[in-house]
This record gives structure tokens, C-alpha cells and sequence, in this order.
């Protein structure tokens, strides 16, 4: 081996280690605050689920108690099934509205686009408190939907019923999570190319099979994109049912809530935690299986 | 090459973790008062003269309950000083929380009334106390006079189902499960597992009845005063409030009693600011102070030196004696609550539905 390539090679391995340790280094920041922040504290929430309440902050003693107290009682399963509803209500109800939206953005705004997404997401700039109380403003038996039935002459009472309920709840988390639906359903759309509708066209397709043959499919991994999205964070919400919602909309992330808060009992709510985690990781599973073999991209 | 990227990049950790520590530095060493305090307590008219002489010295965080005050301090919030209720503080001092308060550099100790200043749990022997008591007040039912026409002087009316759907009741261990406790026929204080089973059917009797469980009492206030509500389970506040507002509202006195409860100021052990905190009760306990507590919200303050400011005239207006015994002579006085967690996990499963 002549001297030159001798250096060539130890140059290229010297840039080789280099390239790594820049790896290493971009990578480093996300990969501790996900180990810190994400894994970490994951572990300490599972590791609370097995101790046993005695008071103290981290527990005493390993125990299976919290997780059989919690799935023996058919109360916890009635509260998650309830929020899993709900959830998947305001799901069924952002994916829909939002959908129209998305493909109106995509295919028809034209030069107005930026200028739309920018009044889509203008909501978004306000606090999420804020938009719940708009709500209430809404819904309030003195609020503006029951004046307006009022005058309009279509009721002679204010409506009970609007506030203050499991309906109430499903409305407002449906309006705050507008966006995080609308966004990745029209990156979807966005990408459809569009060559492939030209081809439709020329072949004579009718717009209905068009949208249901070849953008809806493509589209499809943005729909379940958003529903992930949407549903995930709606089955733990508790702020909104605690603000809109009466006794009957009583959602697992308020059990929850209760147990680190008034009730004082941190392993019980770490295995609460724990096993609606586990539920929504199946239910997440599930869904995706089933687009797998019933989903439109067939 | 190598090398200086090492050096670049432990450079950078460096220079990261002294912007960290700088960051942090000044909030570790702010000379400001932190006070933790039930929302609405928080008013600077109650410590006028405190501001007067140490300008933006305070910080003041809220809570809406003080059992949530209390899972929060224990995990780690560490305020100078706290407002918790009297039957909380036997609590907060077996976790070790608290320390005492010198009686002697509370310059107005001596006005506040025997009634709370005796109260066995506050005792730190040794002249010191571990709470200095500052207001007191009655939870009762506020109900509309004009859409309950009257009713007969009970809290059963929290669980009359003509008025289903149009109540709502106070999201506190201390409070509803208390009224459910007394309706029930059992001690509130001290009760045994079948006791306990006994109060949550008594809750359950009243859940489907009930328009919210909350301790929002804008919420609360807002409902009574357009006719969502007929009755609530609140505190003179409320009363005081819609009064002024010239809303038709009573504040019952059910024959069962209302409740009365006695709150006030505790130091946490490892307060960093103990100089001003003295200044802030000793602020705070002046009549002016206790005064506002009186004809703002219609609470009582517990020192006899407050009373003395506010006429009697006005006293009357709120209903509010000027002496605490006169009323504790008819009412339930809120202890500490000896099965608290119990009750607390209790209750929370009966909101729930279970």
C-alpha cells in the first residue's frame, strides 16, 4: 500500500468518526428528552401503578392491589368506556367536518389558500380555556343558542339540556381539536397527484369514483392520521368535562386527575394511567388492523 | 479535528448548563413572599399595608381546594406560607409540612376570637401556633327565593327531586359529603366503613338530581342568577354576591345546621421568607383588612378588632354576628375529618357513577 492511499484511507475514516460524532450530536438533544421526559417519566408512572399507597410520595411495598381494585370494579371500565365514546364521537364528528374543509383547501381555494389556512388556524391562537367558555356562552341556559330559540318562538323555555352534559362535551372538544384535524388531511390531499385524476377524467370516470377510487385511498393515511391524532388526547381530556359536562360526562382523565389531586392516592392513578394507556394502544392496534383489511385502499 | 469538535462540543454542554443554572438562579433567590391561597383570597385590599411597605413582594399562587393544596405542597410546592382550613391541619402537620408560628411577633394575636384561637390542632405549645386563624364563614344552601317558594328550612332541599337537574352542590370532601354525613344520621368526623357506605348512599340518592359537583362559584353564581340552578350548596360569598347584584336569593339556615369553618395562615417548614411572611399576617390581621374580608365577601374575620370597624347595620345586611359563637352555638363546626382519604376516594367514585 503506497503512503498516499495509506493517508487517503485515515483521512476517510477520520471523516467517517467525524460524520458519526455529528450524528451523535444532532441526535442527542431529542433522544434525552425523549429518554427524560417521555421514558422516564412513563417509568415512573409504571413503577407507581405496582406500590402501595401509604402517603408518601413514591409509595411503599409492591403490590398488585391498585390494578385489581381498578379492573374488579365496574365502575372504572363504565368511566373508560364512556370516554372512549366520547372520544371516539368527537372523532367521527372533527374527521367528517373536518374532511370538507381539508378538500376544499386542497383542491379549490386557489390563490386564496394561505390566506384560508391562516383563518382556519386564527382560532387556534386563543387559549383553549377560552374556547370552552366560549362555549358556555353557546350553550348557557341563558346563552345565545337558547335566546335564539327564545325569539325565534321555537321553544317557550330556555333548553336544560344544551349544558352541562355528555353532548356539551362532545361539541366543544370537537371545535378545539378543528385543526389538528384539518392539517394533516390536507397534507394528504395536497399530495394526491394530480395526473392521476387527469387520467380518470380522460377514461371517462364520474367525480363521485374519482373521490371514492383514487383520493379518498390516498387520502387515507391523513384521515387515520388526524383521528390518531384527535383521539388520543380527547379520551384523557378532563378540563372540558369538568367545565361543560354535568355528573354523567364524567371522563376517565377526571378519575385520574382526582387521584394525584383531592382523593391523594398516586399508585391507584398511576394504574389507572396504565391501563387506559393500554386500552387506547389496543383500540389504536385494532383500528389499524382493521383499515388494514376493510380500509378503502383496496 | 476530532478533537476540536470534543471540545466544541463540551464547550457547548458548558455553556448550556450555565445558561441553565443563571436561568434558574434568579428564581431560586427571588426575596418575594410566596402565598398559596383559596382563589378569591387573594385581594390586595386585604394586605394594603403589607404592599405599602415592601412594593411587589408577593407571590401569589391559587387553588379551588385546599385537599388539592395539599397533594401539591406535599409534591413539591413550597410556598412561604399557605391558607388552608382548620380541619386540614392536623393533616398537613403529620406530613411534617409546617412550622410554627410565633404568637409574640403577631402583633394582633391577642384581638382574635378565644373560640378560634383555642381550637385544639393549631397548639404548638410554647406560646407558637401552627395556623394564626384569620376568617370564617358557613356553607349553606343559597337557593332562588322567587323559583323556591319557601322552602322548609333543610338541606333536604339538595335532595328534593321537584327541583331535579336545577342543583348543584360543592365539589369538597369537607362540605357535601359532610351535609350527606349529617342527613344520613352519622358523625362527620369519625365514622366507621359502614358509616362511610352509609354517607355514599346518601350521595348516590343525590347525584342524578344534580346539574354540576364544582367548586367554580363564578359558575355557580352566574346559573342562580339567570334560573339554571334553583339551589346550591355555597358559601356566604355567594350570598353576599348576588345580593348586591339584587338577584332574589336566601341564605338558608337549615335546622340541621349550616356548617362553619375557620381557615387561615400556616408557614411551611422550609419557608425561605420568613421576615416578610410575619409582616403579611401581621398585615393581614390589621381590622382594615379584616373589614374589607367583611363587607366585600360577607365572611367573618376572627379578629374582634375587624367587627369593631363595620356597623351594625351592615352586619345585619349579611348576616353575620358579630360574635362566632353566637352562630357556632347552631351550627357544625368543620373539624378535622378523621377517614378524609377514605371519604375523599369515596366521593370521587360516587361523581363518577359508581
Amino acid at each position: 500500500m503506497s503512503v498516499s492511499a495509506e493517508s487517503e484511507f485515515t483521512r476517510r475514516a477520520a471523516s467517517a468518526r467525524h460524520q458519526t460524532l455529528f450524528q451523535v450530536g444532532m441526535t442527542a438533544p431529542g433522544a434525552l428528552a425523549t429518554l427524560i421526559l417521555v421514558l422516564f417519566a412513563l417509568g415512573i408512572v409504571l413503577f407507581l401503578s405496582f406500590r402501595t399507597n401509604d402517603g408518601s410520595l413514591l409509595g411503599g411495598g409492591f403490590s398488585f392491589a391498585n390494578f385489581a381494585g381498578a379492573l374488579s370494579d365496574p365502575l372504572y371500565a363504565t368511566v373508560i368506556l364512556r370516554s372512549l365514546a366520547i372520544a371516539g364521537l368527537v372523532t367521527l364528528a372533527t374527521v367528517v367536518t373536518a374532511y370538507p374543509v381539508a378538500y376544499y383547501l386542497a383542491f379549490h381555494a386557489g390563490k386564496h389558500r394561505g390566506l384560508l389556512l391562516f383563518v382556519v388556524t386564527l382560532p387556534f391562537w386563543t387559549s383553549y380555556l377560552l374556547r370552552v367558555f366560549a362555549w358556555k356562552v353557546v350553550l348557557a341556559y341563558n346563552g345565545v343558542l337558547n335566546s335564539a330559540l327564545l325569539t325565534t318562538g321555537i321553544t317557550s323555555e330556555p333548553i336544560l339540556a344544551f349544558l352541562n352534559t355528555p353532548a356539551a362535551v362532545v361539541v366543544t372538544l370537537a371545535h378545539a381539536y378543528a385543526a389538528f384535524a384539518i392539517l394533516p388531511i390536507y397534507v394528504a390531499l395536497e399530495n394526491v397527484p394530480r395526473s392521476l385524476i387527469e387520467a380518470a377524467e380522460d377514461l371517462g370516470a364520474r367525480p363521485f369514483s374519482i373521490f371514492r377510487r383514487i383520493i379518498l385511498p390516498i387520502s387515507m393515511p391523513g384521515v387515520l392520521g388526524a383521528a390518531l391524532v384527535v383521539f388520543v388526547p380527547t379520551v384523557g381530556d378532563y378540563v372540558t368535562p369538568a367545565l361543560v359536562g354535568g355528573p354523567n360526562s364524567t371522563m376517565i382523565g377526571s378519575m385520574i386527575q382526582a387521584q394525584f389531586g383531592k382523593a391523594n392516592d398516586w399508585p391507584f392513578g398511576a394504574a389507572l394511567s396504565v391501563i387506559v394507556m393500554l386500552v387506547i394502544l389496543g383500540v389504536v392496534l385494532g383500528a389499524r388492523v382493521a383499515d388494514k383489511h376493510f380500509g378503502s385502499r383496496t | 479535528m476530532l478533537r476540536q469538535t470534543t471540545r466544541s462540543l463540551v464547550s457547548g454542554a458548558i455553556g448550556l448548563a450555565s445558561l441553565a443554572i443563571t436561568l434558574a438562579v434568579p428564581a431560586a433567590a427571588a426575596d418575594k413572599l410566596t402565598y398559596f391561597t383559596w382563589s378569591g383570597y387573594e385581594l390586595p385590599a386585604f394586605n394594603k399595608s403589607f404592599l405599602a411597605a415592601h412594593p411587589d413582594s408577593v407571590d401569589i399562587s391559587v387553588f379551588s381546594d385546599d385537599d388539592e393544596a395539599f397533594t401539591k405542597v406535599k409534591a413539591g410546592f413550597h410556598p412561604d406560607l399557605a391558607h388552608p382550613c382548620y380541619d386540614k391541619i392536623a393533616r398537613w402537620n403529620k406530613e411534617g409540612l409546617l412550622q410554627p408560628i410565633d404568637t409574640k411577633r403577631i402583633k394582633n394575636f391577642d384581638t382574635i376570637f378565644p373560640v378560634f384561637k383555642d381550637l385544639p390542632d393549631i397548639q404548638a405549645g410554647d406560646g407558637k401556633v401552627w395556623m394564626v386563624p384569620w376568617d370564617w364563614g358557613n356553607t349553606s344552601i343559597l337557593y332562588r327565593s322567587d323559583l323556591v317558594k319557601d322552602p322548609a328550612p333543610s338541606w333536604n332541599l339538595l335532595w328534593d327531586k321537584q327541583y331535579a337537574g336545577r342543583i348543584a352542590t360543592i365539589d369538597a370532601v369537607h362540605d357535601t359529603p359532610v351535609v350527606a354525613a349529617i342527613m344520613a344520621g352519622v358523625n362527620p368526623f369519625d365514622m366507621s366503613a359502614a358509616d362511610v357506605d352509609k354517607v355514599a348512599a346518601k350521595l348516590r340518592e343525590q347525584r342524578p338530581l344534580l346539574r354540576a359537583y364544582t367548586t367554580d362559584m363564578t359558575s355557580v353564581e352566574q346559573s342562580l342568577a339567570s334560573g339554571e340552578l334553583v339551589a346550591a350548596m355555597t358559601w356566604n360569598a355567594s350570598a353576599t354576591t348576588l345580593k348586591k347584584q339584587g338577584v332574589k336569593v336566601e341564605f338558608m339556615k337549615p335546622k340541621e345546621g349550616m356548617l362553619t369553618w375557620a381557615c387561615g395562615f400556616v408557614m411551611l417548614k422550609d419557608a425561605k421568607n420568613v421576615d416578610l411572611a410575619y409582616d403579611f399576617i401581621n398585615s393581614r390581621l390589621e381590622g382594615d383588612s379584616g373589614k374589607e374580608l367583611i363587607t366585600q365577601y360577607g365572611y367573618g374575620s376572627a379578629s374582634s378588632a375587624a367587627f369593631a370597624l363595620v356597623s351594625k347595620d351592615e352586619l345585619t345586611r349579611l348576616q353575620l354576628p358579630s360574635d362566632p359563637n353566637v352562630v357556632l352555638k347552631s351550627t357544625v363546626f368543620t373539624g378535622p375529618m378523621k377517614q378524609n382519604d377514605d371519604l375523599a376516594k369515596m366521593f370521587e367514585k360516587v361523581k363518577a357513577g359508581g
